[in-house]
């Protein structure tokens, strides 16, 4: 707790870096106050703020502070276009789309996925081994997990899904595998070997799902024995806390216990502070006793475990079935979400909340507004990608060694 | 840094550089030995697919069987008398091979895929070859699709040939402006083109979901509850000229997708574009050093990987498609396969026009018309493609120079 | 007294692909030395040191410690049986802090799994009053000194219970003030009992330090003698194997106009300090200028500004009259500026590529290499020939990549490059760094031939002795400022002084 104190003393109310993050929170005041509750009508509201943020961001990013100048900019740019957006349009759609309370839980529900596969990508990246498979270890961990979830119904009974989040962490430890194998001891390109694992397990997952399921899809009795949502009574009638967390599913309460472990594994424990040194210097921690070969494979093949249960979560835990590539990109958003924040779990897990709320809003769109808009806003978490990958976190220092294989003489 | 001293003592590697496609270092093997390693990969892909087979059983020697026939390839092995039209004119003359017979139909079907396979390897291989992954060779073909599916289906009165330039023209244009935009977020802010292409690409889908979905604004004027989007007009249409045009013959795209090939092969040989595309590709710092713009061609080689691959678009739609539709594109997986394509032809013209055959000739004889469902079931087979595809993929990067050396290393150490 | 040496190694023999490091070295240190190993680069006493401390496996022979043979498979073993190693090039990581550092993989616990950091400051604060290397626990590696670097590194090594302590070249990166103390610390070491092994190629310091001093060359023992009694003259022809011309034949210099001229120059780098503060000097043609300084003072920053390659700040820079100030890279060697960077497998070369393409490198976009965009192959070819004959370079045809070359041959592609570009200004940073006498020898006498024919020729580097041979007035660099100039004729001890900032008078240092 100290520590916090200290770090908040030691802020600076006026640095440049302070006003960009301003800047970054006008942005989403602009748009914000345009929304239920506050639907401000006046189309001059979000313009103004918006304008403040740019302001504040063009401010920031001329004395040196570019990431958070330019987030600002993005978030002002940004606050502006959708602010306006919601003004013009009416009360009573906005109301449909924006319901805060369950707005929140589809973010949940969306993040979920991301932060395993982002976590999952934490692990294998810190120790210098880019993962850009996550996007088929999740999709393995969504299949394995559905299908051993479904064989083990009949001698499991409801608790099935134990053996399903186990059957899929076993699977992307499989697939985890071949990539450790290939990306550490046969110093392949590590991209290349993440992209042959994708296909693979997009080939592998489909062919087993028509084999088995191809005529009829997934049983619809896989809710019964589905990841259990966790029904906390007596918030679930709290305003506004209800909604959101009285009924999460258990994977989700899961994941934040994931990221409150993995922060203090990687940057608390010596076994993490051996991990970062593999991935920043590995011929030093190879100086000093350190095994690199070791530390990577088992980070390798956890991530690959840690991915998959979110996959598993997406399957047996919240659509109760499967359908070809249904991680549609996940993946990959993921891996952005990961590199948004700074390889560091809790930065990670608010991109993840980031993307998440975008999905969420566009799977509400189309009730409102048509079909078209809700297609057109799933490209918002993609574009929201790019953006961040290029203006607001530029050149993100990732482990220094990520990438390099390991020579050892 | 002891690495170098060690390395500058006994002339060994110089240490771990930064991360770049292992494709790019020249492989102790050229010319034809080149085309060893892609070939036992390629086996190696097919016989672990057979054993994917295998176990979940099926005989694996009857279904490749039947996809080979389906491929059109045994057009080849039946030589006789036949005689063949001479394209665009009425006249006949002698030909070795049947061009009517169900096995030249395929065969067009396999070539007609082979085209925009062809493209999108050139896309993804060109961009290696600065250094570069485009992953996003997807989107870059969707960007060629709309624009090519726009303009064909407007311009009702256009003159036929200027009216199918403009297509391809627009198309590869747009292509170009895509994946630019990876490029320029690369040059100036070091973005890392793995994520912005693979983003660009679900961007380029859901655009194209919108463009032609219920109400979007490309949708089919005359057929408002169809997601899809207008027929391109006769004129636009490229000349088929094997097969019959309502039976989807081949048209010219074929020729001007291996006219690309050579046009790949100049450009990166023999200009001094391509010199500069090279260097940066293998040591951007020693190409900064010497000069050479590293922004510059980041953005150039990625805009001409774009230009290849919306090229791919606006042939497949003035070639065969004709229209497109919200199932087409997300159905649709030219991009990923060029991507396969490129890496077992190891980036180069020859490499990239065989392999692109092999996995048209895959994808076209584990499709649903051409392969029989008693034998295998299509959607089966095509996941089987898919396997293969990942495997080929696998095996390409293991490098056997590489694998080579570890089985030294372990040796020594023994 | 006769008593059984610490360790020992006996006809240790190792091989590389192409090489024999090591052939049946014998080697053995005394309880409370400081032996030194001396030899130039490729002589293979980084090879053995790395098999001492479990990093190579010998081919042949064994190791014994007091007397015991033992089996050093890992660094870990190395370790266990007290012997730690300062490496050239640290083995620390830069975004932890220096007691992270010195405690990883043996860190305090706290609850069995939580890393206990209050114990590993203190554990390190006691380290270093005991042996009086001064330290912050919690500072951040890469903002700490050179020389603080290093003490962390000998803490790290001492933290593990070393008792024999290997360093590398230790005083590469050091100014000589803080090699001065560097051996201050290591006698102090000594007198706890500690046993060092010092490697270096430098003479004077290795009869400064050392008990007794092992010669190698071309990975055999030449001869141990104990340091007393030892000469500069002697250990040289020990390492070398024959006389060893210490200075370049070489006329005096007729220097004409000033052909590069830099005025009041300040550049930042990438950190955003500012690394070249208000530097003015000029290359004349018909010159050799030496800019000597210790690493990382500003010599790659003002490089790279004058080479077109970094932004500048402030001032001017002037080649030959004309304003290069704002030029790019290519606009700079256009204009007649040669660069021979300091790095050739990172900068200098594009090692996949062929000779041909590598030495078209700049020329590649003009005539009669290309025209309209398009390589001419046969004219590239036919270029190549005349150089790579020209300059003797061995090892390779036209179209044999470059990475096939030998360091020195690649070198001599890098400088046939640069030298057929017919500069005005001729920039060599580094030039004979890694490489063999021979190769040296090459390189000196065609930069001298260069100065000859009328060119300005400014030459950076971490050597004295090279510094002091070539060049005709000699520059000192010190915290991104020229603080003096020198004539051929100063002293080591002369440039040492300024390299550190003394003798400046007015500024503090």
């Amino acid at each position: 707790m100290t520590a916090v104190t200290a770090r908040i003393g030691k802020i600076s109310w006026t640095h440049p870096r302070t006003i960009g993050v301003y800047g970054i929170v006008l942005g989403a005041l602009a748009f914000w106050l345009a929304l239920p509750p506050l639907a401000a009508r006046t189309a001059a509201l979000p313009v103004v703020i918006g304008i403040l943020a740019i302001a504040a961001g063009i401010w920031s990013w001329s004395r040196d502070e570019h990431r958070v100048g330019g987030g600002a900019v993005a978030a002002g740019l940004l606050g502006i276009v959708f602010g306006l957006l919601a003004t013009r349009s009416s009360s009573a759609h906005l109301d449909q789309v924006v319901v805060w309370s369950a707005l929140g839980a589809a973010t949940l529900r969306y993040a979920t996925p991301l932060t395993f596969a982002a976590i999952g990508g934490l692990f294998c990246e810190r120790s210098g081994v880019i993962n850009i498979a996550l996007e088929g270890m999740l999709l393995s961990g969504a299949f394995f997990g559905i299908w051993g979830a479904i064989w083990a119904h009949s001698w499991a009974g409801n608790a099935a899904w134990v053996v399903g989040i186990a059957a899929a962490a076993l699977s992307g430890m499989v697939f985890a595998a071949i990539h450790a194998v290939w990306a550490i001891h046969l110093k392949v390109d590590q991209i290349i070997s993440g992209m042959a694992i994708n296909f693979l397990a997009l080939g592998v997952t489909g062919y087993i799902f028509i084999d088995k399921y191809g005529d009829s899809g997934t049983p619809g009795n896989v809710g019964d024995f589905g990841i259990p949502d966790i029904h906390i009574h007596f918030i679930q009638n709290w305003y506004f806390i209800g909604p959101i967390f009285g009924s999460l599913n258990l994977m989700i309460w899961l994941s934040f216990l994931l990221l409150l472990g993995t922060w203090l594994f990687v940057f608390r424990t010596p076994y993490g502070l051996r991990l970062r040194a593999v991935g920043e210097h590995p011929r030093a921690a190879d100086t000093v006793g350190i095994s690199v070969y070791k530390t990577r494979y088992i980070a390798v093949i956890s991530s690959g475990a840690i991915a998959a249960m979110g996959g598993a979560y997406l399957s047996i835990g919240f659509v109760h079935s499967f359908n070809e590539g249904m991680t549609n990109g996940t993946g990959y958003i993921g891996l952005a979400a990961l590199v948004f924040g700074k390889w560091r779990p809790f930065p990670t897990w608010g991109a993840a909340l980031l993307f998440g709320f975008s999905s969420a809003i566009a799977d509400r769109l189309p009730d409102a507004y048509g079909n078209q808009w809700g297609t057109l806003f799933q490209a918002l978490p993609y574009a929201l990608t790019v953006i961040a990958v290029a203006g607001v976190v530029g050149r993100s220092i990732g482990p220094a060694a990520a990438g390099r294989p390991y020579v050892k003489q | 840094m002891n690495d170098e001293l060690l390395a500058e003592e006994f002339d060994e590697q110089p240490p771990d550089e930064t991360p770049q496609p292992s494709q790019n270092f020249p492989s102790k093997f050229n010319g034809l030995k080149g085309a060893i390693g892609p070939l036992i990969t390629t086996v190696i892909a097919f016989l672990m697919g057979g054993l994917v087979v295998l176990f979940t059983g099926k005989n694996p020697i009857k279904v490749y069987e039947a996809i080979f026939k389906g491929t059109g390839l045994n057009w080849f092995f039946h030589v006789g008398n036949h005689s063949a039209r001479i394209p665009f004119a009425t006249a006949h003359m002698w030909f070795p091979f049947d061009t009517a017979s169900v096995a030249a139909q395929n065969l067009q079907q396999t070539l007609l895929l082979t085209t925009p396979i062809i493209l999108t390897g050139l896309a993804v291989a060109f961009a290696f070859r600065c250094g570069m992954f485009n992953i996003g060779g997807q989107g870059q073909y969707f960007a060629g699709t709309i624009f090519a599916v726009w303009i064909g289906s407007s311009f009702g009165g256009m003159n036929p040939l200027l009216h199918v330039l403009f297509c391809l023209i627009a198309g590869t244009i747009a292509g170009a402006v895509f994946a630019g935009i990876a490029g320029i977020l690369k040059a100036t802010v070091g973005a890392h083109e793995v994520i912005s292409t693979i983003m660009l690409n679900w961007i380029a889908i859901w655009v194209g979901e919108y463009l032609f979905g219920q109400q979007g604004p490309l949708q089919n004027s005359t057929q408002p509850s169809i997601p899809i989007s207008n027929d391109i007009v006769e004129g636009a249409k490229l000349p088929v000229f094997w097969g019959l045009k309502l039976l989807q013959g081949l048209s010219v795209g074929i020729f001007i997708a291996l006219a690309m090939l050579i046009v790949y092969w100049i450009i990166v040989n023999r200009t001094t574009l391509g010199y500069e595309v090279r260097a940066v590709g293998f040591n951007p710092e020693a190409a900064r050093y010497g000069g050479i713009s590293v922004a510059r061609n980041y953005f150039l080689a990625m805009a001409i990987s774009g230009a290849f691959a919306g090229l791919a678009g606006a042939i497949d739609i003035t070639g065969w498609e004709y229209r497109i539709g919200q199932n087409d594109i997300a159905v649709n997986q030219i991009g990923f396969i060029g991507l396969a394509a490129a890496l077992l032809g190891r980036n180069t013209a020859i490499g990239v026009g065989f392999a692109s055959l092999l996995f048209g000739a895959l994808i076209n004889g584990t499709s649903g018309r051409q392969l029989d469902p008693s034998i295998f079931r299509p959607d089966l087979a095509g996941n089987l493609t898919t396997i293969i595809q990942g495997l080929v993929i696998l095996f390409v990067g293991l490098n056997l120079t590489g694998v080579v050396a570890w089985v030294r290393r372990k040796r020594r150490r023994a | 007294m006769a008593e059984a040496p610490l360790l020992e190694l006996r006809g240790i023999t190792k091989r590389f692909p192409g090489v024999l490091a090591n052939d049946n070295v014998s080697f053995d240190l005394r309880n409370g030395e400081v032996h030194a190993l001396l030899g130039e680069n490729g002589a293979g006493k980084s090879t053995l040191m790395n098999i001492l401390y479990g990093l190579y496996t010998p081919d042949e022979g064994e190791i014994l410690l007091n007397g015991v043979p033992i089996d050093l498979g890992s660094t870990k073993a190395a370790i266990e049986h007290g012997i730690g190693m300062v490496h050239q090039h640290f083995m620390l990581i830069p975004v932890m802090t220096v007691a992270e550092n010195i405690v990883l993989a043996i860190e305090p616990r706290r609850a069995g799994v939580l890393l206990d950091y209050d114990a590993a400051r203190k554990r390190v604060r006691d380290l270093s009053e005991r042996y009086g290397l001064v330290v912050d626990p919690d500072a951040r590696v890469d903002r700490i000194t050179v020389g603080q670097q290093q003490r962390v590194e000998i803490l790290k090594a001492l933290y593990r219970g070393a008792e024999i302590l290997i360093l590398d070249e230790p005083t590469a990166v050091l100014t000589p003030q803080e090699a001065k103390e560097l051996f201050d610390i290591l006698r102090s070491l000594k007198s706890q009992g500690k046993s060092i092994i010092f490697i270096s190629h430098k003479l004077n310091e290795v009869l400064e330090i050392a008990d007794r001093i092992t010669t190698v060359r071309r990975g055999v023992v030449v001869d141990t003698v104990p340091a007393a009694g030892a000469t500069e003259e002697g250990l040289a022809r020990m390492m070398v194997g024959r006389e060893v011309l210490l200075r370049v034949d070489k006329e005096a210099a007729k220097p004409g106009d000033p052909l590069l001229q830099v005025e009041g120059l300040r550049v930042i780098d990438d950190r955003g300090l500012e690394t070249v503060h208000d530097v003015s000097f000029e290359v004349r043609a018909g010159e050799i200028v030496g800019l000597a300084g210790v690493d990382a003072n500003g010599q790659s920053e003002l490089i790279d500004a004058i080479a077109g390659l970094r932004q500048v700040k402030g001032g001017r820079i002037l080649v030959d009259g004309h304003d290069l100030t704002r030029a790019h890279a290519r606009h700079t060697l256009d204009a007649g500026v040669g660069h021979i960077p300091e790095d050739r497998h990172r900068r200098g070369l594009v090692l996949p590529f062929s000779l041909t393409e590598n030495l078209a490198l700049h020329a590649y976009r003009h005539q009669p290499n290309s025209r309209l965009g398009f390589l001419s192959l046969r004219r590239m070819g036919a270029r190549a020939r005349k150089l790579l004959k020209e300059f003797d370079v061995r090892g390779g045809t036209p179209s044999t990549p470059a990475y096939a070359l030998s360091g020195g041959n690649q070198q001599k592609v890098v400088l046939a490059r640069e030298i057929d570009g017919d500069p005005k200004v001729l920039i060599a940073a580094q030039p004979t760094r890694g490489l063999d006498v021979g190769a040296i020898e090459f390189v000196h006498r065609r930069l001298v031939e260069q100065r000859d024919a009328g060119r300005a020729v400014f030459l950076i580097s971490l050597e004295l002795e090279e510094i002091l041979s070539l060049s005709d007035r000699i520059l000192v660099i010190y915290e991104g400022q020229i603080v003096g100039e020198f004539p051929p004729t100063a002293t080591e001890e002369e440039l040492g002084l300024a390299m550190t900032g003394g003798g400046r008078g007015e500024e503090a240092a």
